[in-house]
């Protein structure tokens, strides 16, 4: 679709520029999907400029350095410790110790099973003498995925860290040059509460990150390539290796296997995903704008209790949701005393089926999400309306403006772009959002087309407690798991990406300053 | 219509809406409290101890208070009430630093690394569970010792959530920071000195949210402590009741142990709320 | 490293089996962790005690008793076998399941026999798979029959489905019957007119072979019968004895719920067996399940802990512990002898399982799978209109039981090795390739020692194998394995 000028934009009506602006950005979708990969591919290409650079960089700074400089190519940190920078010398040696301890010891028994997982199962032995079948395990195809990812981490840092250790060779060299002192040790530490502060504050949450997210995420990913599940599981039974794209074949492929009126992997999987998006979507907005408003409410002039209200919705905060959203769950039933009460009243004859029919299983669990949702999202909502700045109010009124106007041209835009992330994540969130579902329907009611697939998928079913049931239910499927994690990513990931580019406060991030 | 007689018809229709808003409040407050009322009510039965359908406790005591003393909750509060608290103390700072960090400071790798932690939030956690207990228990911290291990993973991903304040520190004016910074205080002095005392509505946001994490944990709970009752946190221990053998003698106790886990989270809030909204009124961002 | 472990350990093994040639060297004590339900958490551990103070070998054990329900036992262990419990016990569903995983140690062939010789048939079964034993029965309760409420239902009409429909919806009250959410209550319909799915597992608890008749006119007439249920407006699918307290006035359920009904209704409790169901003029009484729960021993690599564990395995569920747990819990037994006992045959809740047995079937051993397959059957009833789609209901599961089984031509009609080859136990097939000769010739070369042997078989089956004698390597070294199928020829080959 072509794009308008300015001009002709303005002259057309309101619904008219709504219209166009929606029909701009969904038009805008394919360029938006080519233009990531094209990003992708010049992010590759600059990639591998950068590491020819470096490794070019090294050579000279081999050729052209002293013979402190080409030793400290062999031992880390040596030009450091010779040139007086005691504490980062040490610090570099210390740690190509710990690494080359680290690959003798252990790393490199890791490194060189990782290939074929293990070759060694259990083995029994029937002990005729005292009338019992003793077991002996062997490789653990696991731990040999696990340790091998792990090893394969600290081959990336130690290198990261020799490139490191040359480059400040480079730099002293080039400083002691001009005749300056280089740092020492104790500017170096002081730097770390100022200039390089964020290096300090960070340091400690990155870490974790990596080894807590970024690891698991790494191993989760191979598991999507191998065999493992229940009758693999790498040590006690059977031990597990790589099959290739054998798991996302069988995933992505849409021959039905289960006969008539069964589908294929695929078409479950298209069917969880869509029903997960809607999810996604109505428990993010209606949690975000009712929220607001209940907490514009309370915070209105004028309205008495503010503390009061807020206490009972937080209260429902307070009960974890396992215990109160069982209770819920139980209140909804077609027995339960919703419905006993409606009974009573008169209002129906029989029972409603909050639980039995699709429809209304889905439209009661984003009702009732909504009951959880208002609570967290008032409190969010409350501090960050108070820090509009009231001038604002006080000269829209000036200028005749209604309370409408004034939330649309002032509220909500401040309000997306403080939070605009917050929904974001928010939106992922809820797409991963395991308890309410899990807690509340289980999945229910089943559906009968998908019973073949591994799980047994409902109507209410997220991918991601469908993934749950694929590795607690009757074959845990790992492997299985795996790749449905991995098809999640991907398609939040561009529906991120997406967003991510038209949001406001990542464009821009010094507005409102 | 002349001045005076448009600011009447203001105050009417102020004084409407606020009627209206209040009566909306009332109505939202019994569909919020009822689960709540029905939960603390169970738990006061005694004539019978397995789930019922009606509400009103026929009759009442503290019986299933006294007996929830009897068994492994004691031991489960404890053990979640540690790790909740640890987890406050530990997840703020990290939340802190880094949402401090990428709110302030500009540098090389600011925008790659927000991306990055962007992403990693969009895979499924629930498969790293496996593998979060393999490292766990290789670093024996499964089981009977399931506590240190749960905090160590509760704190170790939270640098991820930075957003809510990032957005906070992003509407504290750079001029405060830039100001400090011309009369020569290091870049951690202005975060201690300048910055921490107007975030006081932020902190205690984080520390709430921390802190009630741990109470409704169960998936994940459940794999570490895996079996053992001593190392299980209140949501696994209260759950395992739930099973069908169990749930008859159990479930009022059940109720009761869920108001007890409600108490710590409710005090918190009800004390910290005069900073909460004080802090945030009172706080320094004007305009 | 851990080779060199490996190779210690298996030392130690040999030299201290040689020296050590009696029984009596079990004496020692021993640290174990048990996993019993909650209820029976104390019991056992007095249990324990006796065993400790009471047995002629010198065992002690120092154990750990930790509250795990049975119904969660087995997906615990699957989590991880390592850090499991040492003595489980677990609902028999999870059998199969558990036998995979390499959870469940097999008994030798004195326990098997005392199992056998002591326990219900129905029992024994459900812990065999192919021809190993590979747990002892602990109970033999875990059926379902009905609880009423007399001040709803007249008693003469317990005996009709039809009729209690009627009197529930002219009560407004519940017929509580788990019927969309769980194949264990919906197989009820389909055992009351004769229908069966019996699956057969090998020794290492893989499924090969089922049975199934669900998809037949019989299958039509159970599904008729169900289809009367589901549709009423006062038909609630749960099977929870609270539900009498939520305006049920049926619900069908087990011998765990007997307290909580009898909590509810006090003296207008009813307990009887299941009613029958009239299609076409003729009457079926609805079955049931007849399921039990075990009792495990997990693998050990030290031989004197797992023959210690044996022995307490054996005596916790032996007549005396049984009797015990009966008197103090209510379980109902699978010992014979205690089954036989007149206080046993007087339970109340027992009895109406005891009325009930005679149109139960053995749980024995079913498919994972199964359970989700099945209890669609449910959900789909309701929604049909008609008698065709009640047939399709059928045939959309029999497709699904079908698909478990089917394997696609290249693995039907190929051959693969199995055997003592890779450091597997005759568990996993090796992939061979035909090649132009004709000559099928294993994918990869196996180390093996002399006197080695395995077989090469077609289709993953046992239909078809060569050759008649296990093949035995004569002298070690790295081969491919041949197979001539004209001829039925297996060779061993160098390259």
């Amino acid at each position: 679709m072509a794009q308008i000028s300015d001009l002709e934009f303005l002259r057309l009506s309101k619904a008219q520029k709504t219209g166009y602006k929606i029909r701009r950005f969904f038009t805008g979708i394919p360029k938006a999907i080519a233009s990531f990969f094209l990003a992708v591919w010049h992010a590759i290409q600059k990639a591998g400029k950068a590491v020819g650079r470096e490794i070019s960089e090294i050579g000279t700074t081999f050729k052209e350095g002293d013979w402190k400089t080409k030793l400290s190519f062999l031992v880390m940190g040596f030009g450091s410790l010779a040139r007086g920078q005691i504490l980062r010398g040490i610090l570099f040696l210390l740690f190509e110790i710990i690494f080359i301890g680290y690959m003798i010891l252990s790393g490199g028994y890791w490194l060189s099973m990782l290939p074929s997982l293990g070759t060694q199962g259990p083995t029994k032995e029937y002990n005729a003498l005292l009338d019992v079948t003793v077991t002996q395990y062997h490789d653990n195809s696991f731990q040999i995925l696990l340790y091998g990812v792990l090893t394969i981490f600290f081959i990336v840092a130690f290198i990261y860290t020799w490139r490191v250790n040359i480059r400040q060779n480079r730099m002293a060299e080039k400083i002691l040059a001009t005749g300056k002192p280089l740092k020492s040790g104790k500017e170096d530490l002081h730097s770390l509460v100022d200039d390089q502060f964020h290096k300090t504050l960070m340091a400690l949450p990155l870490t974790g990150i990596l080894i807590f997210t970024v690891l698991p995420i790494f191993f989760m990913i191979l598991v999507a390539f191998t065999n493992y599940d229940g009758t693999h599981n790498g040590y006690t039974n059977n031990l597990f290796t790589w099959v290739g794209l054998d798991n996302f074949n069988t995933l992505l492929s849409w021959d039905v296997t289960g006969g008539a009126g069964t589908q294929s992997y695929a078409a479950t999987f298209g069917e969880v995903l869509l029903w997960t998006l809607i999810w996604a979507f109505f428990a993010t907005f209606t949690n975000y704008f009712l929220g607001m408003f209940v907490a514009m409410a309370i915070n209105k002039k004028g309205i008495r209790f503010k503390k009061g209200w807020r206490t009972i919705l937080v209260l429902t905060i307070a009960i974890p949701q396992f215990i109160s959203l069982l209770y819920v769950s139980k209140m909804f039933a077609k027995n339960g005393i919703i419905n006993g009460f409606l009974m009573d009243m008169g209002w129906i004859k029989t029972a409603l089926p909050f639980w039995e029919k699709p429809n209304w299983a889905r439209i009661t669990v984003i009702l009732i999400n909504i009951w959880i949702g208002i609570p967290y999202l008032m409190l969010i909502t409350t501090g960050i309306l108070m820090n509009i700045p009231a001038d604002l109010y006080e000269s829209a009124r000036i200028d005749g403006a209604n309370a409408w106007q004034q939330y649309r041209k002032i509220t909500l835009p401040y309000m997306l772009f403080v939070t605009g992330p917050y929904l974001l994540t928010s939106f992922t969130g809820n797409m991963n959002n395991f308890n309410v579902i899990f807690l509340l329907t289980g999945g229910a009611p089943t559906n009968p087309a998908a019973s073949s697939a591994a799980g047994a998928v409902g109507y209410t079913d997220l991918l991601i407690t469908w993934l749950f049931k694929i590795t607690t239910g009757a074959e845990s499927q790992y492997y299985l798991a795996s790749v449905i994690g991995i098809l999640v990513f991907v398609v939040v990931a561009l529906i991120s990406l997406i967003v991510y580019n038209v949001m406001p406060s990542i464009k821009n991030e010094e507005d409102f300053r | 219509m002349s001045e005076a007689k448009r600011h009447m018809g203001l105050k009417a229709s102020r004084a409407l809406s606020n009627t209206a808003i209040h009566a909306l409040l009332i109505i939202m407050s019994v569909i919020w409290l009822i689960p709540f009322i029905c939960i603390v009510l169970q738990s006061f039965r005694v004539e019978s101890t397995g789930p019922v359908g009606y509400v009103v406790p026929h009759q009442w005591g503290v019986d299933n208070y006294t007996k929830l003393f009897q068994t492994d909750f004691p031991k489960w509060y404890m053990n979640t009430f540690i790790a909740a608290l640890i987890t406050a103390v530990l997840q703020t700072v990290i939340v802190l630093c880094m949402s401090y960090t990428l709110s302030r400071f500009r540098f090389k790798m600011r925008q790659p690394l927000m991306r990055f932690m962007l992403i990693l939030g969009m895979f499924p956690g629930m498969l790293s569970m496996i593998i979060l207990y393999r490292i766990l228990k290789d670093l024996g911290l499964t089981q009977a010792n399931a506590v240190p291990g749960l905090i160590l993973v509760y704190i170790a991903s939270s640098g991820m959530g930075y957003y809510v304040s990032k957005g906070f520190f992003d509407t504290i004016p750079m001029s405060l920071d830039e100001a400090a910074r011309v009369d020569g205080a290091t870049r951690a002095q202005i975060l201690y000195k300048i910055i921490l005392p107007l975030s006081k509505p932020i902190v205690i946001y984080t520390v709430l949210t921390a802190f009630m994490g741990p109470w409704g944990d169960y998936v994940f709970a459940r794999y570490i402590s895996f079996g053992t009752s001593s190392g299980m946190n209140v949501a696994v221990g209260l759950y395992n009741w739930l099973n069908k053998d169990q749930i008859a003698n159990s479930y009022t106790m059940f109720c009761a142990g869920g108001v007890l886990v409600a108490v710590p989270v409710t005090v918190l809030f009800m004390c910290l709320q005069k900073y909460y909204v004080e802090g945030v009124t009172g706080g320094a961002v004007k305009g | 490293m851990k080779k060199v472990l490996a190779l210690i350990l298996t030392l130690a093994l040999v030299v201290s089996s040689c020296v050590v040639a009696s029984a009596e060297s079990l004496a020692g004590t021993y640290d174990i962790t048990l996993w019993v339900a909650e209820k029976a958490v104390d019991l056992t551990k007095q249990q324990i005690a006796d065993f400790n103070a009471s047995n002629e070998l010198g065992i002690v054990f120092n154990a750990t008793v930790e509250p795990v329900s049975e119904a969660d036992a087995a997906t615990q262990m699957i989590t991880d076998v390592e850090a499991g419990g040492d003595i489980f016990c677990f609902a028999q569903d999870q059998f199969a399941r558990l036998v995979q995983a390499g959870a469940l140690a097999p008994l030798g062939e004195g326990a098997a026999a005392f199992v056998k010789e002591n326990n219900d048939a129905g029992t024994v079964a459900a812990a065999i798979s192919g021809d190993t034993v590979y747990a002892y029965p602990l109970t033999a309760d875990n059926g379902y029959f009905m609880y009423y409420d007399k001040s709803v239902i007249p008693e003469e009409d317990v005996d009709s489905l039809e009729k209690l429909i009627a009197d529930c919806e002219a009560a407004q009250k519940y017929f509580a019957f788990e019927m969309q959410s769980s194949a264990w209550y919906l197989a009820s319909f389909f055992f009351a007119t004769g229908c069966v799915s019996e699956w057969e597992t090998d020794d290492d608890g893989n499924f090969i072979s089922v049975h199934d008749t669900f998809n037949s006119p019989e299958g039509l007439i159970a599904v008729k019968g169900m289809e009367k249920l589901v549709k009423s407006d006062f038909h609630l699918s749960s099977s929870s004895g609270s539900e009498f307290s939520s305006n049920a006035a049926i619900v069908v359920t087990g011998t765990w719920d007997y307290e909580t009904v009898k909590g509810i209704l006090g003296d207008n409790m009813g307990v009887t067996d299941l009613p029958s169901f009239e299609v076409d003029g003729k009457e079926y009484h609805l079955g049931s399940f007849n399921g039990c729960k075990l009792l495990g021993v997990k693998p050990q690599v030290d031989a004197y802990k797992l023959a210690a564990l044996h022995q307490l395995a054996r005596y916790l569920t032996g007549e005396k512990c049984q009797q015990e747990r009966f008197e103090a819990l209510s379980w109902g037994p699978s010992n014979l002898t205690v089954q036989a006992s007149d206080a046993v045959q007087a339970n109340p809740g027992l009895a109406a399982l005891i009325a009930q047995s005679p149109y139960s079937v053995p749980q024995c051993q079913i498919h994972g799978s199964w359970w989700d397959i099945a209890k669609v059957i449910g959900d789909d009833v309701k929604n049909a209109e008609d008698e065709a789609g009640l047939q399709q209901a059928l045939d959309n599961y029999y497709d699904k039981i079908a698909s478990l089984f089917t394997l696609s031509d290249d693995v039907k009609f190929g051959w693969t090795v199995i055997g003592a080859v890779n450091g597997t136990m005759w568990d996993n097939d090796f992939a061979m390739t035909k090649g132009d000769d004709g000559v099928w010739k294993s994918n990869d070369a196996f180390e093996m020692e002399a006197g080695t042997e395995f077989k090469v078989r077609q289709g993953l089956s046992w239909d078809n194998n060569f050759p008649a004698e296990n093949f035995k390597v004569e002298e070690a070294g790295t081969y491919y394995v041949l197979f001539n199928e004209a001829t039925g020829e297996v060779s061993l080959s160098a390259e």
